[in-house]
């Protein structure tokens, strides 16, 4: 029996098989689908969750990372970024998701969970430990690397992400 | 004995060392300023000096990564210091361009360069000193038809005393002289060239022989194995050792062959020796290296009915658990892996070794993407070093051995320990 923690939310027990990974509990067991399952083989980062465990916030891959793993980490996914109303319909959306949209990133978006929270996760870092201005296009570089989008939209994930942290006092250290 | 005694013996050895600077200072000047050679070789030969050159795997050391062919500057650790592959392009100054046909098989065979200084065993003269005049020679006449690259050699850092070179004379009368015994038994004509690719040419024994205090290649011992050299062991390839991990004919062939195997696939220095030599050798060739390896008869290969399929219900909880939150998701419920993205980990080669050595690093540290010859790829591997503790490992790593190696001794925790950086 697997007892999550989602967004603040918790989920089960639900009796899932002892070797199934996130993504698929997620998708099938939770309705949780804004997790994009990509190569299935942790390479491309479209499945990236977020966890808070003693060592996080830091992400880790859905896809090849069994679900029983999180019984004990709380995680979040795409969908908890929004701020939310009583109702629970969105009122606001987190910083890196509006950066996003005012810098047009993404076309088809099947990336964008995984970019959402890659950047969410470096913001967090850098509120944290700040980084000099001259360390910032490599931190955001290494950040960002390891997610691929077919559509090539990686200069304006970039620049949204370069933006979101200049303006975002406290980010950079003078 | 009186003062005066003393100071004779002082002023003697003044001159003694005055002379040997001088004769060495001249020699070096001699040997630097001589006239450069020019080689003419037709497309035959020089094609044959290159297939040569591959068997003997001079880029592995002699070629930088992303640096010009052979212009040196690759770093070589050791428990001595590092050590840099020379540059061995035609250039006069910085490269061979000054060497003879006689300074190059000098330097091949005795480990001596042109200008008298000696060369740090790293380069394998001990195994090269077999080597054929003829194929030192269309070796030579390869390198000196390529481009001259003026590029410095980097300086060494060998440790004290090991950086006096002069006690590389020393070294060389101890260690040098005799011939290792063959690693397999074996006089067929097959075998006997098989043996000159393994031991000379391709100079296996120089990293999967186990070495003594100074360095020398344990001569009783050639090619058991040795865990001291890299952060991966080179795993024990004696006829026996390759059987016990399943080795037979044709999957070391393949392996030596394309780097990939259902038993392995190559990692770390031994896939550079697949793609920039073993890979390029002829069918020929290939089959002699493999039945110098497992001998003229091969031992029967331990078969994966050895490998225990069922383990005991306490010992299998956390390593179970283990396995499949972090690893099945790329090497399967199953352990058999994905073509040209996970390794298949039932009856693996590292899995089921005698030593966990190397299942514990891979475990550690991850695995870079792998680029085969021709398309054949493996995905990186994530390191776990940060997930799981020693304990942790050392329940993983049992629990893989027994589940897929036919390995029922537990792994220890003061193995993992030692291994994590």
């Amino acid at each position: 029996m697997l007892k999550l923690k989602i967004n603040g939310k918790e989920y089960g027990p639900v009796d899932v098989p002892d070797d199934m990974m996130l993504v698929d509990v997620l998708h099938e067991y939770l309705g949780l689908t804004g997790t994009r399952f990509g190569c299935g083989q942790g390479e491309c980062g479209a499945c990236t969750v977020i966890v808070d465990d003693t060592r996080g916030p830091r992400e880790v891959r859905s896809c090849i990372t069994g679900a029983h793993y999180f019984s004990d980490k709380p995680i979040r996914t795409v969908e908890g970024h929004a701020r939310r109303d009583a109702a629970g319909e969105i009122s606001a959306l987190s910083p890196v998701q509006q950066a996003f949209l005012d810098h047009f990133s993404f076309q088809c978006g099947y990336c964008t969970p995984g970019f959402v929270n890659a950047a969410t996760v470096l913001l967090e870092r850098l509120a944290k430990s700040p980084v000099h201005k001259e360390e910032l296009e490599p931190t955001i570089l290494e950040a960002l690397n390891p997610h691929l989008c077919r559509c090539t939209g990686y200069v304006r994930y970039y620049q949204a992400v370069k933006q979101l942290v200049l303006s975002t006092p406290g980010l950079v250290k003078p | 004995m009186t003062r005066f005694t003393w100071r004779r013996m002082l002023q003697w050895l003044l001159v003694i060392l005055l002379a040997w600077w001088l004769i060495t200072f001249l020699a070096r000047w001699w040997f630097g300023s001589g006239p450069e050679q020019q080689v003419h070789a037709n497309a035959q030969q020089l094609a044959h000096g290159r297939y040569l050159l591959d068997a003997a795997d001079c880029a592995a050391c002699h070629t930088a990564s992303g640096g010009a062919p052979f212009a040196g500057g690759v770093p070589l650790h050791s428990p001595f210091g590092t050590i840099h592959g020379t540059n061995i392009t035609p250039d006069p100054d910085h490269g061979i361009g000054r060497y003879t046909t006689d300074d190059f098989f000098h330097a091949m065979t005795k480990g001596e360069a042109r200008d008298g200084h000696q060369l740090y065993p790293a380069m394998p003269y001990v195994s090269y000193k077999s080597m054929t005049r003829a194929d030192s020679d269309a070796i030579y006449a390869y390198l000196m038809n390529q481009v001259a690259v003026k590029q410095a050699n980097p300086s060494n850092d060998v440790n004290f005393p090991a950086n006096i070179r002069a006690g590389v004379h020393v070294w060389n009368l101890l260690f040098a002289g005799a011939q290792a015994r063959p690693a397999s038994q074996g006089n067929s004509h097959v075998w006997q060239r098989g043996r000159y690719l393994v031991e000379t040419l391709g100079h296996c024994g120089e990293c999967h022989s186990p070495r003594g205090a100074l360095g020398q290649v344990d001569r009783d011992r050639p090619l058991g194995g040795n865990n001291e050299l890299g952060r991966f062991a080179a795993p024990d390839i004696t006829p026996q050792g390759l059987a016990a991990r399943g080795w037979a004919g044709a999957s070391l062939r393949e392996y030596l062959a394309t780097g990939s195997s259902a038993l392995a696939v190559a990692s770390d220095e031994m896939l550079n020796v697949v793609n920039l030599s073993t890979s390029r050798l002829n069918a020929q060739d290939l089959d002699a290296m493999t039945i110098y390896l497992l001998g003229d008869a091969p031992p029967a290969p331990a078969t994966p009915a050895n490998v225990v399929t069922r383990v005991a219900a306490s010992a299998d909880a956390a390593g179970q658990r283990h396995y499949f939150d972090l690893c099945a998701g790329c090497h399967g419920r199953d352990g058999g892996g994905v073509p040209n993205v996970a390794v298949s980990l039932r009856a693996n080669s590292s899995v089921r070794d005698s030593s966990p050595h190397n299942l514990i690093v891979a475990v550690l540290d991850g695995l870079p993407e792998h680029d085969f010859p021709g398309l054949a790829r493996m995905q990186d591997m994530p390191g776990f070093a940060a997930d799981l503790d020693d304990a942790e490992v050392a329940v993983l790593a049992t629990w893989l051995r027994q589940r897929f190696g036919g390995q029922s001794a537990p792994v220890n925790v003061e193995s993992v320990r030692e291994l994590r950086r």
